[in-house]
């Protein structure tokens, strides 16, 4: 418990600023459709039409994209700039409890994230004499947060391999624009989902895809736990 | 010396996006048929457009310039908070020089750092282009350097300030993507969009590319100096404003 207390404490401003970030724009979204609608889209659409095209497919989209990707920097490579790795490393607990321990802040902060808008959009709609499907909402919800995972992932084991300062980040931006370029390739995408149209219901969706990027993103940070493991601090 | 120490400080960064940059590049002129072919990321209707939109939808408008924007972000990270948490601002602040030209340095070598990469794709796209028979003119490649630099220097002075007065290592480049993204929303609103103060418009040259009587060349209208000027007007009071909390932080 003290760890993901620790986990938190570590990440608690940046997740902070996204949550604010997300809830104000989902809010802006909401209440200034009209004007933000011309910003959208070319040509008039339906009130779910313009939601899905602004929030669950488009720019509030790709905003937790880029913020779940840096909720996942930390770790003992940052500790070791700070020069407070050696206390960390002193405690009574395993290097795989720490890795766990930030793994799973970091999955509960992204997971809160994606269902911000989820909750928010359809629980404001009435207030505008528009209505969008609390069912739908959800789904969209449940997508981003297994998307979301996978793309913090990214950032997770950019942190552990790149020591540099501010590398990681960067690194992580540089593989996840990679990934998106790579997926949509003809012929790579019978074999790499691409995780934005999975995201924003577009791409498949089925239990099946989702259960194989939620394994994707446990192996990847069984991968950074191993690596943590065996690195020399 | 110091211009020394922050390149340093910064190279890997830099390293990074150049390469990134570069590829990006190379990887739209040399697999053109490729991309075009394949869907890739080019609006629908432009697919079968002459080179120049082709390369404008991509690069200079597309893919490459939101990734440009995004590093540039990463490229502003300094200031002495950051050594402030390396426990080495100790050791900075006993350099016989005073905190501007501490700052000075590493204000000086991003530019650097940021003139080079706008290059990056004025030397290549033209340069590439020629190599696979095709032709790219070297002046519209340099007008949307000269775009991207000052848009550029925009989000690097952000990026900078907000690196300088917050605390936490990610929690500037964080502010600084929340604050970009506000701007594009604030500048994309109806009675403000006329101004055209939208960075990535400005960068892009959106809405204001127009063909040639021949329809073969996308071109863009004259720079306006004006407004370049404005924007680094704007980037030098960020500056300005780095400059003075840093001299009046106590470390």
């Amino acid at each position: 418990m003290m760890l993901l207390y620790k986990a938190w404490l570590e990440s608690r401003v940046r997740f902070l600023l996204s949550f604010l970030a997300m809830a104000g724009l989902s809010v802006v979204f909401v209440f200034f459709n009209h004007d933000v609608r011309t910003v959208v889209t070319d040509h008039d659409v339906s009130y779910a039409e313009y939601i899905w095209n602004g929030i669950f497919k488009g720019q509030l989209r790709e905003i937790y994209v880029v913020l779940a990707l840096l909720l996942g920097m930390g770790g003992l490579d940052r500790e070791r700039a700070y020069g407070t790795t050696g206390y960390t490393l002193a405690l009574p607990v395993s290097r795989w409890r720490f890795i766990a321990s930030r793994g799973i802040a970091g999955v509960i902060e992204t997971a809160v994230l994606s269902f911000l808008p989820a909750t928010l959009v359809p629980a404001l709609s009435p207030f505008v004499h528009e209505f969008y499907s609390w069912g739908q909402a959800l789904q969209f919800g449940v997508l981003w947060t297994i998307g979301g995972v996978l793309i913090f992932t990214m950032g997770f084991l950019a942190s552990v391999l790149f020591s540099g300062e501010y590398s990681a980040a960067v690194a992580a931006m540089i593989l996840l624009f990679a990934y998106s370029i790579t997926a949509d390739l003809p012929g790579v995408e019978r074999y790499i989902v691409d995780i934005h149209d999975t995201m924003n219901g577009s791409g498949p969706h089925g239990f099946k895809t989702l259960a194989m990027i939620s394994l994707t993103a446990s192996a990847i940070i069984g991968l950074a736990g191993c690596i943590t493991t065996k690195k020399d601090y | 010396m110091l211009w020394w120490k922050a390149w340093r400080e910064s190279r890997v960064r830099f390293l990074l996006i150049a390469l990134t940059l570069s590829t990006l590049c190379a990887f739209a002129v040399l697999f053109e048929s490729y991309i075009r072919q394949h869907q890739l990321p080019i609006p629908l209707a432009m697919r079968k457009g002459a080179y120049t939109e082709y390369i404008y939808n991509l690069i200079f408008a597309g893919t490459a310039k939101g990734m440009f924007a995004i590093l540039v972000i990463f490229l502003g990270l300094g200031g002495l908070q950051r050594e402030r948490a390396h426990n080495t601002v100790g050791f900075t602040l006993a350099l016989p020089v005073s905190r501007l030209r501490v700052i000075g340095a590493q204000i000086a070598v991003g530019m650097i750092e940021l003139a080079t990469l706008v290059l990056i794709p004025t030397i290549l796209i033209p340069g590439l282009s020629t190599l696979m028979h095709r032709s790219y003119p070297l002046a519209l490649a340099l007008h949307f350097s000269v775009l991207w630099f000052f848009g550029g220097l925009i989000i690097f002075a952000t990026s900078f300030l907000l690196s300088v007065t917050t605390p936490g290592e990610y929690t500037a480049p964080v502010a600084c993507y929340l604050a970009l993204v506000g701007h594009t929303f604030v500048a994309a609103w109806r009675p403000l969009a006329p101004y055209r103060l939208h960075l990535m418009w400005i960068m892009g040259e959106f809405r204001s590319m127009g063909w040639d009587a021949a329809h073969n060349l996308l071109q863009p209208p004259p720079l306006s100096w004006l407004r370049m000027s404005v924007m680094a007007l704007v980037a030098s009071v960020l500056f300005s404003a780095a400059l003075r909390v840093t001299d009046r932080q106590d470390f």
